[in-house]
């Protein structure tokens, strides 16, 4: 569980965030949204530590981020990032293994959770090609498999980050990729992702914080924070908002 | 043999001993890492005791023809063990340190020698060879030659000297003419420059490089060239070409460039300097009266 | 991809090449031996009681000789390796040389000022000249990859990329101070500066093996322990801090070990060079670049190709001999560009 409150931070003298407060509870999926700009992968980065806020405090299970030694933090704490470099030619099951770097459960049971995590990327078919031959879009689901390794099973206490996890993925595996988020979720983690595609948020995201030029505007529900006049102020956009007519959630239609 | 022999009693007395085992014999076979030395083994008539060389025993040209050691500041400790040799000899330049060492300690003598440009150091250098080869008588004739032709010289420029001012004279060194290095204080160019009655322009401590107009404002009298990749005439032709500013020095216009082999100015004095030195001095006071050569 | 070799095979036939280079390293050399007696002193060496008739010789070039050098040779092949781990690890580049951090640079300007600084003075005591060399050089070598760390250092955080400018500044400033000293020193200097400056194996004492070895077990030690840390850096700095890594530590032990490893190598055996760069490549084209395999093969290798370069270097031209560093360069470059060509497709 992380929380944060009263969050501000300042990039030179230009305010990046402010007064941001935010908990990612156990089995929930919050959704950042906000126009480019807005601040949300700042606010990535103060979650995860790389980025100190200015004012107010980011903790961990109740104890401050800063605090945590390295690897415990690891063991609870994952971030998928939006572009990860790797230029040497790994495995893919071994790109996937460094998510077991944290833990000392040992040779047998990584392999296992290995497996298990690229089956829940929709990647296990990668497995023994080299990262450098796959394309982006599957570099992209062979990193997910990665952070979703280092929490896995991902029960109550685990944390994961997502910085646009589908950026590169074709609709398929766009919904793929937040189905396997939306069931980690289920197990017990909080999962924080950032999402440009309102669809997507509407559909997998209990929560979702709106945010414009690094202020809240909403924290909310889906049905709650996605109104075509909240749409209006943040993006400039004019949209109906419909039903989902199976699943009832949002549905965001540019006018 | 006498190394076979001697081996179970060297090993009694220790390692330190081992070379001292050997001295009452005279040391059959011998490596050489020094030019002049080797000049004068062969002069000594040890040519035939030499099993290898180094990189500057270029003279007599039969030497090359000899398994070469390397340059003499690199020797290789298991190479010249290879040769077997009895005694190693070379100048204070020859190394590096441990591998001299090593050499030591597998029982080959190693004797070091002077390369300083002094007419005591030939002397010094002479005593110790002939002891070494056995010829002795040989050494002090050679030794007591080389003085009397330097004395003949030291006179003769004297003689000169007191007629008319020292020319200025640059030695410059160079490789197919391009860039040469012009000879200053402290180096045995400038040592050959000044027994041969020349007055060296240049300075500076060492081999520098100059700039083509220094060169031309120093305006020698002479120059003194020697390249280390073409003979005589070529050289000339190349070191004009490269260094064009030369020409309009009184020593181009007055044709006064005389050629030295390059291989005269390294490890020391050698036996074929005082001919060389004669032959400079002849080209610096040109109306003297040429002594008959040697 | 194409097939890994697997790492059991790999170690076995690197033991395997080891041993064998080994014993070639102590069974060949200009003075030839029989192999018996090669065999024989090695094991009167080792300490078994055997006669000594007969082997005088064999035991001197064996013991005083071969030895040190096979040792000296493998020490400085395995910390080369490993330092090219080390720094390709740490700038995230296959094609990083333990150069970069100015370590060569910074061991060439001290070893210049020993070897130049040195005939000013009138000559060191010859006694103490080789030593002194070392200790200048190894200093050297410290000193500049100390101030390109700390160059690289803002704000508690250390920059790979701004290390890398530094590190090329400080080479091409240490190049032009070799150049320098190379100007002031006269004929004979210069030719000690040129040769130190090729490498070479030539006059291995244990005296001066044993710091290197020291040296080279303690990197040899410590390194692989980070290897997962390794692999995880390669993912990039906040990748590896989110997998629970103290990256900064693990920099200033790279940037550490390599100094020191270089620094070692370079004084006791001048500067050689593309062993660093193209021992690693080579582990990592052949068994993936899994820092846990990757590491320790390299140690082995690099003492592979350093043993096998040195007999080159020792009976090619024999009974003189061939500087060290112009065999593995005609060895490396060569190779290096073969892996150019290959990385465009």
């Amino acid at each position: 569980m992380l929380q944060v409150e009263g969050l501000y931070l300042r990039r030179g003298n230009q305010p990046v965030l402010h007064g941001i407060d935010l908990q990612l509870l156990p089995g929930q999926v919050v959704g950042v949204l906000g126009p480019n700009g807005a601040g949300k992968s700042s606010l990535l980065s103060v979650l995860c530590g790389e980025l100190q806020p200015d004012r107010g405090h980011v903790t961990l299970q109740g104890r401050a981020l800063g605090d945590w030694p390295g690897q415990a933090r690891a063991q609870r704490l994952a971030v998928l990032p939006q572009v990860a470099s790797l230029d040497f030619a790994f495995r893919v099951d071994e790109v996937v293994a460094m998510g077991r770097l944290p833990h000392a459960t040992g040779q047998r049971r990584d392999a296992q959770i290995v497996e298990a995590a690229l089956q829940a990327a929709d990647a296990l078919h990668l497995l023994d090609r080299s990262y450098l031959a796959l394309s982006g879009g599957e570099r992209q689901r062979v990193h997910l498999a990665r952070v979703l390794a280092q929490l896995w099973p991902g029960q109550d206490g685990a944390t994961l980050l997502l910085d646009e996890p589908t950026s590169m993925l074709d609709p398929l595996h766009q919904h793929t990729t937040l189905d396997a988020v939306r069931r980690f979720a289920d197990q017990g983690a909080a999962v924080l992702v950032i999402l440009h595609d309102l669809n997507l948020a509407a559909r997998y995201c209990d929560r979702i914080l709106l945010l414009e030029q690094g202020r809240c505007h909403a924290f909310s529900t889906p049905q709650a924070v996605l109104t075509p006049a909240a749409l209006k102020a943040v993006y400039g956009i004019d949209v109906l908002v419909q039903a989902h007519p199976e699943r009832g959630h949002p549905l965001i239609i540019a006018r | 043999m006498m190394r076979f022999l001697f081996a179970p009693l060297a090993l009694c007395a220790g390692l330190v001993l081992s070379g001292h085992g050997l001295a009452a014999e005279l040391p059959q076979r011998w490596v050489s890492a020094g030019g002049a030395l080797s000049e004068w083994i062969s002069a000594l008539g040890g040519e035939a005791h030499l099993v290898g060389v180094d990189t500057t025993s270029q003279h007599p040209p039969s030497l090359k023809a000899l398994p070469s050691v390397g340059y003499q500041r690199q020797l290789s400790a298991e190479g010249i063990l290879s040769l077997r040799p009895d005694v190693l000899v070379g100048t204070e330049e020859m190394g590096p340190p441990p591998v001299l060492t090593q050499i030591r300690k597998a029982g080959v003598q190693v004797e070091l020698f002077s390369s300083k440009a002094e007419v005591q150091a030939v002397d010094q250098n002479l005593a110790r060879l002939g002891q070494l080869l056995g010829a002795q008588a040989q050494a002090q004739a050679l030794a007591a030659n080389y003085r009397q032709q330097l004395d003949a010289l030291h006179a003769q420029v004297r003689d000169a000297q007191a007629e008319r001012p020292a020319p200025g004279v640059l030695l410059l060194v160079g490789h197919a003419g391009a860039k040469p290095l012009v000879a200053g204080q402290g180096t045995a160019g400038d040592w050959v420059l000044t027994q041969a009655g020349g007055r060296n322009l240049a300075e500076h401590q060492g081999y520098k490089n100059f700039s083509n107009e220094t060169l031309a404002a120093l305006d020698p009298d002479v120059i003194v060239f020697s390249d280390r990749a073409l003979a005589d005439e070529q050289a000339l032709q190349a070191l004009l070409k490269e260094n064009p500013a030369l020409a309009a020095s009184r020593a181009v216009r007055e044709k006064r460039l005389v050629s030295l082999d390059p291989t005269l100015l390294v490890g020391g004095l050698g036996p074929r300097l005082p001919s060389t030195l004669q032959a400079l001095a002849t080209s610096f006071y040109p109306a003297t009266p040429t002594p008959s050569n040697p | 991809m194409r097939p890994r070799v697997r790492p059991r095979t790999l170690f076995v036939c690197l033991g395997g090449l080891c041993l064998l280079s080994v014993w070639l390293s102590l069974a060949l050399g200009p003075v030839s031996l029989p192999l018996l007696d090669t065999l024989r002193a090695g094991l009167r060496l080792l300490g078994l009681p055997i006669a000594e008739d007969g082997l005088q010789q064999a035991q001197m070039i064996l013991g005083q000789i071969r030895v040190p050098r096979t040792l000296l040779g493998l020490a400085v092949g395995a910390v080369l390796a490993l330092s090219g781990v080390a720094m390709q690890g740490l700038f995230r580049n296959p094609l990083a040389d333990p150069g970069l951090v100015g370590v060569a640079a910074g061991a060439a300007v001290g070893a210049a000022v020993a070897i130049v600084g040195g005939s000013w003075l009138g000559g060191m005591p010859e006694a103490l000249a080789p030593y002194l060399l070392s200790l200048c050089a190894f200093l050297g070598g410290l000193a500049v990859t100390a101030l390109v760390y700390r160059l690289g250092r803002r704000d508690g955080q250390t920059s790979v990329a701004t290390m890398l400018l530094a590190g090329v500044a400080m080479t091409a400033l240490g190049g032009a101070a070799v150049g320098l000293f190379s100007y002031l020193a006269d004929d004979a200097t210069l030719r000690t500066l040129t040769f130190w400056n090729l490498g070479s194996l030539n006059g291995a004492s244990y005296e001066r093996v044993w710091p290197l070895l020291l040296v080279a077990v303690a990197v040899a030690a410590w390194l692989p322990r980070r290897a997962g840390a390794l692999n995880a850096l390669l993912l990039g700095e906040s990748e590896a801090r989110h997998l629970g890594i103290d990256v900064e530590r693990l920099k200033r032990e790279l940037v550490f070990c390599t100094a020191l490893g270089v620094g070692a190598a370079v004084a006791a055996a001048g500067l050689i060079g593309f062993v660093g760069l193209v021992v690693p490549h080579l582990v990592r084209l052949l068994a993936g670049p899994d820092h846990r395999v990757v590491l320790p093969a390299s140690l082995l290798a690099g003492g592979v190709l350093m043993l096998l370069a040195d007999l080159v270097a020792r009976l090619l031209l024999a009974p003189a001999e061939l500087p060290i560093g112009i065999v593995t360069a005609f060895i490396g470059a060569p190779f290096f560009l073969v892996l150019l060509i290959r990385g465009r497709t």
